[in-house]
């Protein structure tokens, strides 16, 4: 069963062109890499699957509705969740805070009810309270719960963006570069992370990443880009395999 | 309105917009720097106009000479007050909210000092020109407007040749057009922002002067930015070349309804005309968007 | 009586800053045309009174809906844009309105304002509608709702990934801080007993901000903090009086620079949360 599918997509910036006619298939609980030199459009898929950037062509379809004109917000209401390259947590919020953020959208109280207070908030604050230090907990971040994100180790801040997504409950779920930054034990760490909640939530994953170990290691499939264009998709070991791939990677000399 | 009265009040118009026009650009240079609204602009126009009167009323009473000091002074403000409010922050890595609360607070202590100092009275600037309009048939021209226009015209073809051709003026689009990587290439950020605030100071300078010179000096001369920022905004925020077309637009425009409906009611259209215009093209006349970086 | 009146002042322009406190503090939204909306409170209340005869709660009523539908108007081309938009034009909203007073001159007696109105409102009324502003807002801050403004703040693009309608939310701010704004001008005009169109121009637009920001972000009672010193200062010092806004202006350069999250930084005064504080800072 396909959760998200997209067709064709195109997005320009300019006259340049940042993703070119791009296609895939995304299945459900299966979990995908995008991968490609720097610059190779890889985040704008993603900023185009979360509708941060309008496409020029194509369409999306997520779990069989099309989404291509649906915005921002909405998307993530409808089930897709993501990190970023560059971590982007609300600073001026706690790290509670920041993971309450992410299910605002869950809450059946009114601004009305809100503004005096009513019951009914503080029983469902209550209740998002519950969660957040539940999913805070379910990735081991419990000590830092009344810490602002700038004060707390960039490997944290990683794994408390991962939690925040989670809250939301997505079926999708978009990592990007989740790796980055991170020493070699804290990436093994995170892809037995990775793996684990994917079973545990039956999440759909799509990861774009540099590191290669941890594509081949957790992605069923992957997706190449360079300059905007899918040059290959298959498995791991085809992938490892793929002229187009070496040839992009590592130039002329390869 | 008859026809002399339309061709009258079309070069009045030029005239003024041409002032607006050097107000949008020395705010847009600070704009496409350091992305955040410069209010502090109308303080550097408003303590320019006092420099300029000062300077001309007891120390030379010469227009050529009073004028370039001024444009210099206004040139020198700007880096002083970059220096003491702007680079603090900034080498903090302070948000634009608080540049832009910096901005504002420095507005408006340069006009509440203005007015607790000299507040009480209005300065006329000398009359530096004797015969002050010239008549032909029933059209009479002022002088001191097309004294306000040429050198408007004259201050930014200047810049502009500054900002094209000039290894200041590259690095400054460099800067512009995004502030980490030029470092990287060897361009020190900090000399090509406060060569920024020189120059919107220079144009800050003139404008005060020039205001001061063609009405009054009083501490509000300064809320007169109000309609640079106008122009900024029809231009589209960011593009300097189309500050300076809304400028005169926006001059012409209101003289011309000044002439037609009135002083009193011109404002009203003025900023409704301006909301509607957002509303069909929020890119102004430049057309230049900004892309969000994710 | 001289203290009662300096608290009945501080106290009215403490509303006027709550209404701010809630757009630029919590939400980063600055407007430098909330004096007009102060304006359009007060004048709205004031001829509603005066000249339609109407009752003096449905004439509060009306000038708090006028703030909220002017604030909607407002934001519809302007809360998509770039924040640098706002501010602009509503900027030029503030000059627009005193215009627009000048221009109606039948209506609103033109530069002379306006004058006569009975004094419907007192010291009670004015801290009763703080403690009750003050407590939305606080409710507001601590739930859904305030938490969202934040995220807004810190970050647009992360915000909507987070399911927020960056545009829905900043559209509530705005036209829940106009209307709380207008009702303060409401207040004022029954109080004070005289409006005019030159009385809350930019310049008392951009004080309300900068009254936020020395007090904090964060903390709505820092806010009251510094709006009460501020404004009863004046009232205490007169010799000083004319020099307070250059005062001011020092301050808060120095406050941005030196303690950019204000001077109380996220501290709310809760007899609670001070109580853990002391003991938090004894261990």
């Amino acid at each position: 069963m396909s959760i998200l599918k997209i067709d064709s997509v195109s997005k320009y910036f300019g006259g340049v062109a940042a993703v070119v006619d791009f296609s895939m298939i995304q299945d459900e609980n299966e979990i995908t890499g995008i991968i490609g030199p720097n610059g190779a459009g890889k985040t704008t898929v993603f900023n185009l699957i979360t509708g941060v950037y309008s496409m020029d062509n194509g369409r999306i379809f997520f779990m069989n509705k099309d989404i291509t004109e649906s915005p921002a917000h909405k998307r993530t209401e409808a089930g897709i969740s993501r990190t970023f390259q560059n971590i982007r947590l609300f600073k001026n919020l706690n790290v509670l805070d920041n993971m309450k953020v992410a299910c605002g959208w869950k809450v059946r109280y009114s601004l009305w009810e809100e503004m005096i207070r009513l019951p009914r908030v503080i029983r469902e604050e209550r209740e998002i309270d519950e969660k957040a230090r539940h999913f805070l907990e379910y990735l081991g971040l419990t000590q830092y719960t009344d810490q602002k994100p700038n004060n707390l180790p960039y490997g944290i801040q990683r794994r408390l963006e991962l939690a925040r997504t989670l809250i939301a409950e997505p079926k999708l779920l978009l990592l990007d570069e989740p790796a980055a930054g991170l020493n070699p034990r804290e990436v093994v760490s995170l892809m037995g992370m990775i793996n684990k909640l994917q079973q545990d939530y039956k999440l759909s994953i799509i990861i774009v990443e540099h590191h290669m170990e941890l594509i081949m290691k957790i992605c069923s499939l992957i997706h190449v880009l360079d300059f905007g264009k899918k040059i290959a998709e298959g498995k791991p070991e085809d992938i490892k395999k793929n002229e187009l791939v070496l040839h992009a990677y590592l130039g002329d000399e390869g | 309105m008859n026809f002399n009265l339309i061709l009258q009040q079309l070069l009045n118009g030029i005239s003024l917009g041409g002032v607006y026009a050097l107000m949008a650009v020395g705010f847009g240079l600070i704009f496409n720097v350091l992305k955040f609204s410069n209010f502090s602009h109308g303080g550097v126009v408003t303590i320019s106009a006092y420099f300029g009167y000062f300077m001309s009323q007891y120390v030379f009473p010469n227009f050529v000479i009073t004028f370039i000091l001024t444009a210099i002074f206004g040139g020198f403000l700007g880096v002083l007050i970059e220096k003491l409010i702007f680079r603090p922050i900034r080498l903090k890595g302070a948000p634009l909210t608080l540049f832009l609360v910096n901005s504002i607070t420095a507005a408006m202590l340069v006009q509440q000092f203005f007015a607790v100092m000299w507040g009480d009275n209005y300065y006329p600037y000398p009359e530096f020109i004797k015969e002050t309009a010239i008549h032909m048939g029933e059209f009479t021209i002022s002088k001191i407007y097309l004294l306000m226009l040429s050198i408007s015209a004259f201050v930014l073809l200047v810049l502009g040749y500054i900002i094209k051709k000039t290894k200041i003026g590259i690095a400054l689009r460099a800067v512009s057009s995004d502030i980490r990587t030029p470092s990287l290439m060897g361009i020190n950020i900090d000399f090509v922002i406060s060569m920024a605030f020189f120059f919107a100071g220079v144009l800050g300078g003139v404008t005060g002067y020039l205001l001061g010179m063609a009405f009054t000096v009083d501490p509000f001369i300064g809320s007169m930015i109000i309609k640079g920022i106008v122009a900024a905004i029809i231009g589209g925020m960011g593009s300097l070349g189309g500050g300076v077309i809304a400028g005169l637009i926006l001059g012409v425009a209101e003289s011309l309804l000044i002439a037609e409906i009135g002083a009193s009611l011109t404002p009203i259209v003025v900023y409704a005309s301006i909301i509607l215009l957002l509303l069909i093209r929020p890119e102004g006349i430049s057309g230049k968007t900004y892309i969000v970086k994710a | 009586m001289f203290y009662l009146k300096v608290l009945e002042i501080t106290s009215l322009y403490t509303i006027l800053v709550l209404g701010v406190y809630l757009m630029t503090g919590l939400t980063g939204l600055f407007s430098l045309g909330q004096g007009g909306f102060v304006s359009i409170g007060a004048y709205t209340a004031a001829i509603a009174f005066m000249k339609f005869n109407l009752p003096f709660p449905v004439a509060l009523i009306m000038a708090v809906v006028m703030g909220a539908v002017l604030g909607f108007l407002i934001g519809i081309p302007t809360l998509r844009l770039r924040r640098d938009y706002f501010l602009l034009i509503t900027f030029g909203l503030g000059e627009m309105v005193r215009a627009a007073l000048l221009y109606l001159s039948q209506l609103t007696g033109g530069a002379l304002g306006m004058a006569g109105m009975p004094r419907m409102v007192g010291l009670p009324l004015i801290l009763i509608s703080i403690i009750f502003i003050t407590f939305i807002l606080y409710s507001l801050k601590r739930s859904r709702f305030g938490r969202n403004c934040v995220a807004v703040r810190d970050d647009e693009m992360a915000a909507s990934m987070m399911g927020i309608n960056v545009y829905a939310q900043k559209m509530k701010v705005f036209i829940i801080s106009s209307a709380i704004t207008a009702y303060g001008g409401a207040l004022y005009a029954f109080n004070i007993l005289f409006i005019e169109p030159n009385l809350f121009n930019w310049l008392e637009s951009g004080r309300l901000i900068i009254i936020t920001f020395v007090g904090g972000l964060n903390s709505i009672a820092g806010v009251i903090v510094a709006s009460a010193i501020y404004y009863s200062f004046g009232e205490f010092f007169r010799f000083i009086d004319v020099w307070r806004d250059v005062l001011l202006g020092v301050v808060v350069i120095l406050v941005v620079i030196f303690r950019p999250g204000g001077l109380f930084q996220g501290l709310e005064l809760l007899p609670k949360k001070l109580i853990e504080k002391v003991k938090r800072e004894r261990l």
